[in-house]
């Protein structure tokens, strides 16, 4: 059955296509350009990714290097969970981080229904549309992503991208190496819904809240951003 | 476009301009009209009126009935081709020769209508930005209270928002009290409100909710058939307000009857 | 495709005396506009952005074959089974037979309108299989046994009032009151999450299939989507054929103007690609996936003058933008497709016979073009479709014999001018006093709703003319 549908949709399309070479096509692909993207709100990219990790409703901590990044994570466990414990992929990344220094007491794997809390390491952070970029592997399994309350992601400086045009630039290089990733996944924001009379609610199926942590060298005035940010509103 | 008009040096003397009338101004209310003539004879203009005119089609067109609408878009193109400027006021018949006429027709036809369509103006976009109409400085502050309904094919089509706003500001002194939701059409539609009554009325109600909710007494638009409709709707529905055209106000003209109004 | 468009009106008669869904309506008619405008607004090069992904949806579907059978190759080669149907009924029949290979029983589902399309579910369900859709608005839906009311809104129709009697109905709530529209949200997570654990099979729809790559794009807000795709043991995923794009750039590109123009959003929150099963190495993910794509029509609509209605990304902006729209909603239409994009669609995914009604749905307001991010020129295929009903003879005859003679009579001016004077002045005798009528013969349809302004005492032609002869004695 689906054999004859195929030539038949096939066969059909061919009726009304150009029936131009692969090559004249390509070339005609490449000429159409790319596409405009829109401009930061801000010039410098940490700022500009912090502020658009906020419109996104995530929260934003900054650390300048690994042991203030697991102290962080330790402060933002603590604050919402009296406890210590997360899930993490099989990220090296991550496996060398000086857990102990802060008491964090992360399980390496993908994470089972009861836990709440899941890290993952970004591969990239896309300025643009405050989005961070993971893709499935050992490192980080797909559940970390969609299955806890909460997900921390830890994005490098480095790593981040102004546009999504130059993410996929870094995808196709990267993948070419490994093979293509199962799932690539841009995520910006936790999970919401407005289905129930146009009222915005957070955590629909995915996590509650969406917590970011900027590793490195990150600039005062970001900091400052994501710092005032994060105080509670009067 | 308009922007490089104003940059240029002033217009000649006396613009030729034949005038289309429009069916529904031609027929039930001819005041416009006569308003359309003296506004642009204050603007310096010579006005004619081409006597053989008759209806732009839209009707046809807008039910898909190409085949009747031909015809008669290229007797419009052959009657007013030779003039100068074409001036109409109303946005959705400027909309159908400027940007349906070219659509509709092919070859040379559709030539000769990308022609027209180059030198055809609704009436304030003309006298706004083409004609210049002359500010009248010592207008003094108007009393009357005026809201303003955008004609959909005026917006979308030609681009007319402010054009008529300032029109009314710098001739007769009125600032419009802007209607919520002003880019929504008023549920007229042409044949729309007579094959669709109830959907049509419940727009044309919400359109009058905010006309009602301005507090302005005077409803103005640039296009006859989305006032008789909101005039229509708002006297089954017993809401007080009085609906004239815009060449009328501009003009000055507040003897005539508000529209749907008895003497 | 299940439809009932041809009892339009009588569907919209019913939803204007609704008045507590008009009040919801007529509040996504104020504010999605305002949220819309506020997203393009603080983006320079919308415009740019639209023109280009129009370019590239154009040159696509000028390619179809090439880029579909490029997209198939790159499938198979990341190890999916690609299949295709012709129709609906194929459709169906591939998705059951892949179930019970696996004696699948339960299958979890996130949005797609392909599968509402071919009416999926109630096929699964009629073979005994167990289909729980799981976006949030889907699922009320589901449960209340209606169909969506809107693309990306499916329960824009309900109220959370409704919502909270419909879950105290379908579950075992206790003394739970679910008060807040948090609680009704946390209620269906805490369902479905249990179903996302337990489906043998997971199937979602697709944003966009990727020919260079052979990935598919799925945009959502909620997740359930991507739980669907990364929990069962089975994928499935189900589009069209005519949403290929040439390569994952184009893929972003087009995202960026769906959720500007959806929810006003600079992206949603999800935007996830899925190439296949799972790899060496995963330790999770489907361990087999299919695509499953759909023609219906949509061949034949490609070599027709409406193909442009193929470059629509589903973002319903145009509904959210039609007075026609949110004056009666999704329902009235009878399809599933409602709004400006559902009037061209649905006749020509099912036939103009049975849903002339839909293309005259439409004042021109040009609203929906306006806002339409694939630039599809929708007042003018509704037309092109008035047009068609006319040749077809599908209108009432009064009407097409109405209008030919009014246009027969407006081709002869002096007749014209004639005929119009006497009528002219003989309304305007009779509607003089009060300025106007309650009713006229011949124009029910106007005087059902409205006065019928009276005219003024003559045309303007005959005041004209008369001036002029006055002007030339003197």
């Amino acid at each position: 059955m689906s054999g004859s549908a195929r030539s038949e949709i096939f066969s059909r399309l061919r009726e009304t296509g150009r029936g131009e070479t692969a090559e004249n096509i390509q070339r005609e692909r490449l000429s159409l350009g790319s596409a405009p993207a829109p401009a930061p709100p801000a010039p410098e990219m940490c700022q500009a990714f912090i502020l658009n990790v906020l419109k996104n409703q995530g929260s934003v901590d900054c650390a300048s290097n690994r042991s203030e990044a697991v102290r962080a994570i330790a402060h933002y466990l603590y604050a919402h969970f009296h406890s210590y414990r997360l899930v993490a992929g099989n990220d090296p990344r991550l496996a060398a981080m000086p857990w102990r220094d802060a008491g964090v007491l992360p399980r390496f794997g993908s994470l089972q229904a009861g836990e709440p809390v899941a890290l993952s390491f970004a591969r990239l952070g896309v300025v643009e549309t405050g989005a961070i970029l993971t893709w499935t592997g050992k490192a980080n399994p797909a559940a970390n992503n969609f299955l806890p309350e909460h997900h921390i992601v830890l994005v490098d400086k480095n790593d981040l991208v102004p546009t999504m045009e130059k993410a996929w630039e870094k995808i196709h290089h990267a993948v070419e190496k490994t093979g293509r990733p199962r799932g690539i996944h841009f995520i910006a924001g936790p999970s919401s819904t407005a289905d129930i009379e146009g009222d915005l609610v957070y955590g629909a199926h995915g996590p509650q809240r969406w917590h970011v942590i900027l590793l490195g060298d990150v600039p005062g005035d970001a900091q400052n951003v994501a710092r005032d940010a994060s105080k509670p509103q009067s | 476009m308009n922007e490089q008009h104003q940059d240029q040096a002033p217009p000649p003397q006396r613009m030729r301009v034949s005038l289309f009338v429009t069916c529904l101004a031609d027929l039930f209310r001819p005041s416009v009209a006569f308003a359309s003539i003296k506004l642009l004879e204050q603007a310096g203009c010579e006005v004619t009126v081409p006597l053989q005119q008759t209806c732009c089609g839209q009707p046809a067109y807008n039910s898909g009935d190409y085949e009747s609408t031909v015809p008669l878009a290229q007797q419009v193109i052959a009657l007013l081709e030779t003039a100068d400027y074409v001036v109409v006021p109303s946005g959705s018949c400027a909309g159908m020769i400027c940007h349906h006429y070219p659509k509709l027709l092919q070859g040379e036809w559709r030539d000769r209508a990308l022609k027209l369509a180059a030198k055809t103006f609704e009436l304030t976009i003309f006298l706004k930005d083409i004609a210049r109409i002359k500010p009248q400085f010592d207008a003094p502050p108007s009393t009357l209270s005026v809201t303003y309904h955008d004609n959909c094919a005026a917006l979308r089509e030609l681009n007319i928002k402010e054009q008529p706003r300032q029109l009314l500001q710098q001739l007769c002194g009125i600032k419009v009290n802007e209607l919520q939701q002003s880019e929504v059409c008023c549920g007229f539609g042409g044949t729309f409100c007579a094959k669709m009554p109830e959907i049509s009325g419940k727009m044309t109600d919400d359109k009058l909710n905010h006309v009602i909710a301005t507090g302005a007494k005077i409803l103005t638009g640039g296009d006859l058939g989305c006032l008789l409709n909101i005039a229509g709707r708002a006297q089954r529905q017993g809401k007080e307000i009085e609906v004239r055209h815009v060449a009328e106000l501009l003009c000055g003209d507040m003897d005539t009857s508000p529209i749907g109004e008895g003497r | 495709m299940e439809q009932h468009s041809d009892t339009f009106l009588a569907n919209a008669s019913k939803a204007l005396k609704n008045s507590g869904q008009a009040e919801r309506r007529d509040k996504i008619g104020l504010l999605a506009p305002q949220i819309r405008a506020a997203a393009i607004h603080s983006f320079d090069g919308f415009d740019e952005l639209r023109q280009h992904v129009k370019e590239v949806r154009q040159h696509s579907l000028n390619n179809l074959d090439y880029y579909l059978s490029q997209f198939e190759k790159e499938a198979v080669q990341n190890g999916n089974q690609v299949h295709f149907a012709r129709d609906s009924e194929e459709f169906n029949s591939l998705i059951l037979d892949i179930c019970q290979q696996h004696d699948a029983r339960r299958i979890a589902k996130g949005k797609s309108m392909v599968t509402e399309e071919t009416g999926l579910n109630s096929f699964l369900q009629g073979a005994g299989l167990n289909v729980r859709e799981t976006d949030l608005g889907e699922y009320i839906v589901q449960q209340a046994g209606e169909t969506p009311s809107h693309i990306v809104r499916p329960a824009l129709h309900k109220s959370a009032n409704d919502i909270r009697e419909l879950f105290q109905q379908k579950h075992d709530l206790g003394a739970r009151k679910l008060d807040k529209t948090s609680d009704l949200v946390v209620e269906a997570r805490n369902v479905l999450r249990k179903d996302f654990l337990q489906a043998e099979v997971g199937v979602i729809g697709a944003n966009a299939l990727i020919a260079e790559n052979g990935y598919s794009m799925l945009v959502t807000n909620e997740g359930n989507g991507d739980l669907c795709a990364n929990l069962p043991k089975v994928l499935i995923v189900c589009t069209t054929i005519d949403r290929v794009l040439p390569r994952a750039e184009d893929a972003s590109a087009m995202s960026r103007l769906l959720a500007r123009s959806a929810t006003g959003q600079p992206q949603s929150c999800y935007t996830s690609f899925y190439s296949g099963p799972r790899r060496e190495g995963d330790i999770d993910g489907p361990l087999e996936t299919h695509f499953v794509l759909l023609d219906n029509e949509r061949s034949n609509i490609l070599s027709s003058d409406y193909r442009e209605i193929l470059e629509c990304i589903r973002c319903a902006a145009c509904l959210d933008h039609c007075p026609i729209y949110t004056s009666v909603g999704g329902h009235a239409y009878g399809s599933i497709y409602p709004g400006p994009i559902g009037s061209v669609l649905t006749p020509l995914l099912t036939s103009l016979e049975q849903s002339h009604l839909l293309p005259n749905a439409c004042t021109s307001c040009g609203r929906c073009a306006e806002v339409c991010p694939a630039d599809i020129p929708l007042p003018d295929l509704l037309r092109d479709l008035r047009h068609e009903e006319g040749i077809k003879k599908l209108s009432p005859q009064r009407w097409r014999y109405g209008l030919k003679l009014h246009a027969w009579l407006a081709r002869h001016p002096p007749l014209y001018q004639t005929l119009t004077a006497i009528g002219i002045r003989i309304l305007h005798r009779l509607g003089r006093k009060r300025g106007r009528f309650s009713r006229l013969p011949f124009a029910d349809g106007w005087t059902s709703q409205r006065d019928f302004p009276a005219p003024q005492e003559n045309t303007f032609m005959q005041l004209y003319k008369a001036k002029m002869k006055q002007n030339n004695e003197r």
